[in-house]
């Protein structure tokens, strides 16, 4: 309660864009966790800055989402429908009037919801399989779990999401113009706009609803969406001659529109074609915004691939269910970060999944449903490499679904499913970092200074206790460019009413004297005993095993890994280099210019265990070198 | 008695404050310049009263630039250079055949010692007093200048080919450094630690970035741990060395040569001898200038208004972490570090 409240109350008072979307990811677990009311009024104000900030783009990036809704709908829920037309019927009518208020309701939420899976992904509505359908009628279910946290992201992500995809309508448009260089017909009348929005809506309903007659049906869908690529490049080299002169209304509308009828032809070709080609022929051309280098430029890492921030990869995807889409846009875009946040976010969008599949007819509903998920951890996968809690939970979830038994009713199986993935989140994350926590609280007492590194939830969690134990003691949130986590992890701690110290990692050593303990979070620990954590990390141990200040690395048993390594080389994960430069005047500005020059964004580093005093995990406080022996009776813990 | 600064060095101490003299070439090029002034149109009577100027000037400049310590290093070679001028007129004039400067067997190493206890009275007037130290100072001037490249002669001694060096932060004489490094050596990578919240290693990354058949790779500050275990060698430039053989150096380089130190990498210091100072330091607090903290954390954040936010300029480094100083005289190692002082200053002038 305390938690969520204080959550708000950051929101609030953030103004940076790029803090509140890594504080709203942070402070997602424990939301999720409780489930608890201030959700509708966290929306409200995430809507109302989000509506009022870029009133126009938002509640018009609403429309195709909620025509396609509507459909949808019909079949499950009436009341649900009526309402959405409802709402759809406003935001219509406020469409030449920014709206300035915004009636807050369930379905608005859902509406919310469904904006942004069709924006990130417009595969819903093309979708054979069921979930895009449901995905309405299931939103009240999942919002209580899912949606409070990701409504919040809706405002930046659709942001994002629209840019991009100008860029594409742009790129587009271009290609168009060479491929039909007779095609004299470039003044669209304006009354196509609305039309389109018809046209668009026709073919969503008569696919979703019978996903094995894709096949007979794609002639025609094919040559619709020719048709309405031609028109919508048209429409494109209108808006671009007249840009100029009327920007802002038309401007915000037509590439909003764009986004349903470009995205949707490109849809419909790529089920004709191999998919995996339309993808890759698609991002260059939807790329134009974002970086689409494969390889990083120093030599050490060529075997590291930084990931690709395409939004074709977020994009057309039929098989991939829109929670799960979703999270792959937020581990890319890094507003769900963090390993716990991480597992979580995961673990319900798998709820989703589970939630919302249908075995295929003649299939057998364990081994399909394992398939897909199969399918979306890969593109989870592509969206940015698993974090280790995340593959080691759906290890146990994959082991959970060949242990099903046979002869039980499908629903049977999914709640058994749902169940488990419920009682991994509560055991394996809220009960351990419980468990930590109060294993570690005999451990910090008046007058301590605690030294921590980054940003941790499950130490955040520990100084909170410890806070509420009334103990005395003073927090010193060492942090480093570029992510500058620790300013989060200051920013909590700050709103407990904890004394902070704060430096950067360079001045460590200058404020380590002070340090009478060293609590560090990790990203996961290695089978030889290493922790791989945030870069940083080995440093602050170093530092403090010089200074002779013991360090203690907090790690939940779940985020444990049978990996050895041995340095942070061989793996680790590339972040984006132009993190590292600071503004415009900065000197590496133009770096990909210069032949010889690359920033480098390590993500993590590995701390040898000599430099780690003691391990806290659920189970004892041990040396790192027993990992181990956890690992290999770890699948007795918490089951 | 309180001594009145010059109008030369209030000059200078201001344009030092204000950022127009920067480096530790440019203050060490000034100051010399001011010592040079006093020495030619101050009217002093003898070799004490030049001294007593220079003390006194030296003192008012230490006061005000508490963290220069380049500054009292010229006066003390200053004032060594008096002495040394004084002694030899004083024994032509006694026609005393003095061969103590030319050679330094052990025995009048000794006997050397011995003898600076003798005081010597510096009041006496000497004939040519002020050309011969304007001549040794000319000396002086041309090593000062010197010494930069000779720094970057031995670059070729230290760096083979296909080497990963990793250096940190802004050093202009580690830019020299590596420049004529990466000219005399190919495929070289050189990793450039930012050094936040200055981030200087930005400029230092983007002047080497210039040169052909090298390899740039910036990281941050946090990622030295990660890469050290690459790196070949880390080269360093520092602020000043002190006595012990330890450095006042730039924030971060404390980490550096930690971590050098757990990957064995050898850490190698380039500091010109204007650098060494006989001070005695081991405390971080001793030495240590906190800096503007708005590059650390923007003031207007809501956690700002409470936390305590550091931004210290520099960390002191053991002796024990350095490997290997080069100075324009050659390589030293930290533990030959109070020879050299004994060496560059006189023992009385250790304390201004």
């Amino acid at each position: 309660m305390s938690v969520s409240s204080q959550a708000l109350t950051m929101i609030k008072t953030n103004d940076q864009v790029s803090q509140t979307e890594s504080q709203t990811s942070k402070a997602k677990p424990k939301k999720l966790r409780q489930r608890n009311r201030p959700r509708n009024k966290r929306n409200r104000v995430e809507d109302s800055t989000a509506t009022t900030t870029e009133s126009s783009t938002t509640t018009e990036s609403t429309m195709p989402g909620d025509n396609s809704q509507q459909e949808a709908a019909t079949r499950e829920q009436v009341m649900a429908e009526r309402e959405a037309k409802k709402q759809a019927k406003q935001a219509k009518k406020q469409k030449s009037t920014p709206p300035a208020t915004k009636i807050i309701t369930e379905v608005e939420q859902t509406t919310i919801t469904t904006k942004l899976t069709t924006t990130t992904t417009t595969t819903a509505r093309d979708k054979p399989e069921p979930p895009a359908a449901t995905a309405a009628p299931a939103a009240p279910i999942a919002a209580v779990t899912c949606t409070a946290a990701a409504v919040t992201e809706t405002g930046d992500k659709t942001r994002d999401q629209i840019k991009a995809e100008r860029e594409a309508k742009k790129a587009a448009k271009q290609a168009a113009k060479v491929a039909k260089s007779s095609g004299a017909k470039v003044e669209a009348p304006v009354q196509q706009l609305a039309n389109l929005q018809v046209t668009e809506k026709t073919p969503a309903p008569s696919e979703a609803p019978a996903p094995a007659a894709d096949e007979d049906k794609k002639k025609p869908a094919l040559s619709k969406a020719e048709r309405r690529a031609i028109q919508e490049a048209q429409r494109a080299a209108k808006a671009q001659g007249q840009g100029q002169v009327k920007k802002a209304q038309p401007a915000a509308k037509a590439p909003v529109k764009s986004t349903a009828t470009h995205t949707a032809p490109k849809e419909l070709k790529r089920e004709s074609v191999s998919p995996v080609k339309t993808t890759a022929t698609a991002s260059p051309s939807k790329n134009s915004s974002g970086s689409a280098k494969s390889e990083c430029k120093v030599k050490l890492f060529n075997h590291l691939v930084s990931a690709e921030k395409g939004a074709s990869l977020f994009i057309n995807d039929p098989l991939v269910h829109p929670s799960m889409a979703r999270l792959g846009v937020q581990y890319a875009q890094r507003t769900v970060v963090g390993s716990n946040a991480r597992c979580i976010a995961f673990l319900h969008a798998l709820r989703q999944v589970v939630q919302d599949f249908e075995t295929p007819a003649k299939k057998e509903f364990g081994r399909s449903l394992d398939a897909a998920v199969q399918h979306h951890v890969d593109h989870l996968h592509k969206c940015r490499p698993l974090a280790v809690s995340v593959s080691n939970a759906y290890k146990q979830f994959r082991n959970q679904v060949t242990q099903l038994p046979a002869d039980v009713p499908e629903a049977e199986l999914k709640e058994i499913l749902v169940h488990f993935i419920d009682t991994y989140i509560e055991n394996q994350i809220g009960k351990a970092a419980q468990a930590i926590s109060s294993s570690l609280q005999e451990k910090i007492t008046d007058g301590d200074v605690l030294l921590t590194f980054g940003c941790s939830s499950l130490i955040q969690f520990i100084c909170e206790e410890a806070k509420r134990r009334q103990v005395a003691f003073r927090v010193i949130v060492v942090d480093s460019r570029p992510t500058c986590e620790g300013q989060e992890m200051l920013r909590r701690l700050h709103a407990h009413g904890i004394p902070c110290t704060y430096v950067l990692i360079n001045a460590v050593g200058y404020v380590m004297a002070e340090a009478t303990k060293v609590l560090l979070g990790a990203h996961a620990l290695l089978a030889n005993g290493y922790v791989m954590a945030r870069t940083g990390t080995a440093q602050v141990a170093l530092v403090a095993n010089t200074h002779n200040v013991p360090v203690l690395v907090c790690c939940e048993t779940h985020k444990f890994s049978e990996r050895f390594q041995t340095d942070a080389i061989v793996y680790n994960e590339l972040s984006d280099p132009n993190e590292l430069v600071r503004d415009d005047k900065c000197c590496l500005k133009n770096w990909a210019s210069k032949a010889h020059l690359t920033p480098l964004n390590l993500n993590y580093d590995i701390t040898p265990p000599e430099l780690v005093s003691a391990v806290v995990t659920e189970v004892a406080i041990l040396p790192c070198t027993s990992v181990p022996v956890i690992l290999r009776i770890k699948p007795d813990i918490g089951y | 008695m309180r001594e009145q600064p010059l109008k030369e060095v209030t000059q200078l101490i201001h344009a030092i404050k204000v950022g127009l003299v920067e480096g530790s070439f440019g203050i060490t090029n000034k100051t010399l310049d001011i010592f040079k002034y006093i020495i030619i149109s101050k009217s002093w009577k003898n070799a004490d009263a030049l001294m007593q100027i220079v003390r006194a000037q030296c003192r008012i400049l230490q006061a005000a630039l508490p963290q220069e310590t380049v500054t009292s290093n010229i006066a003390r070679r200053i004032l060594k250079l008096t002495r040394e001028e004084f002694d030899l007129l004083h024994a032509k004039v006694q026609h005393f055949a003095d061969d103590s400067q030319a050679s330094l067997s052990l025995h009048k190493l000794v006997t050397q010692t011995s003898e600076s206890n003798v005081s010597v009275d510096y009041s006496v007037p000497q004939q040519g007093l002020r050309e011969a130290l304007l001549d040794h100072l000319q000396e002086v001037e041309t090593e000062l200048e010197t010494s930069s490249e000779n720094i970057c002669v031995q670059a070729e001694e230290h760096i083979h080919s296909s080497e990963i060096i990793l250096t940190l932060g802004h050093s202009r004489s580690v830019e020299n450094f590596l420049k004529r490094a990466i000219k005399k050596r190919q495929f070289l990578t050189i990793i450039v630690a930012e050094c936040a919240p200055a981030s200087r290693g930005h400029n230092l990354a983007a002047s080497l970035a210039a040169e052909k058949n090298v390899e740039i790779i910036v990281i941050p500050d946090a990622a030295i741990f990660a890469m050290m275990s690459r790196v070949n060698k880390v080269i360093i430039g520092t602020h000043s060395v002190l006595a012990n053989g330890g450095l006042r150096a730039a924030c971060g380089a404390y980490t550096v040569a930690l971590a050098a130190k757990h990957y064995s990498v050898p850490v190698i210091v380039l500091a010109p001898m204007y650098k060494l100072s006989p001070l005695h330091l081991c405390e971080q607090d001793a030495f240590n200038m906190v800096g503007c903290a708005e590059d650390v954390i923007p003031y207007d954040s809501i956690p700002a208004r409470e936390a305590k936010v550091y931004s210290p300029m520099f960390d002191y480094v053991p002796p024990e972490l350095v490997t290997l100083f080069i100075s324009n005289t050659g390589g030293h190692a930290p533990s030959y570090v109070y020879r050299l002082l004994t060496e560059l200053y006189h023992p009385e002038d250790l304390e201004i």
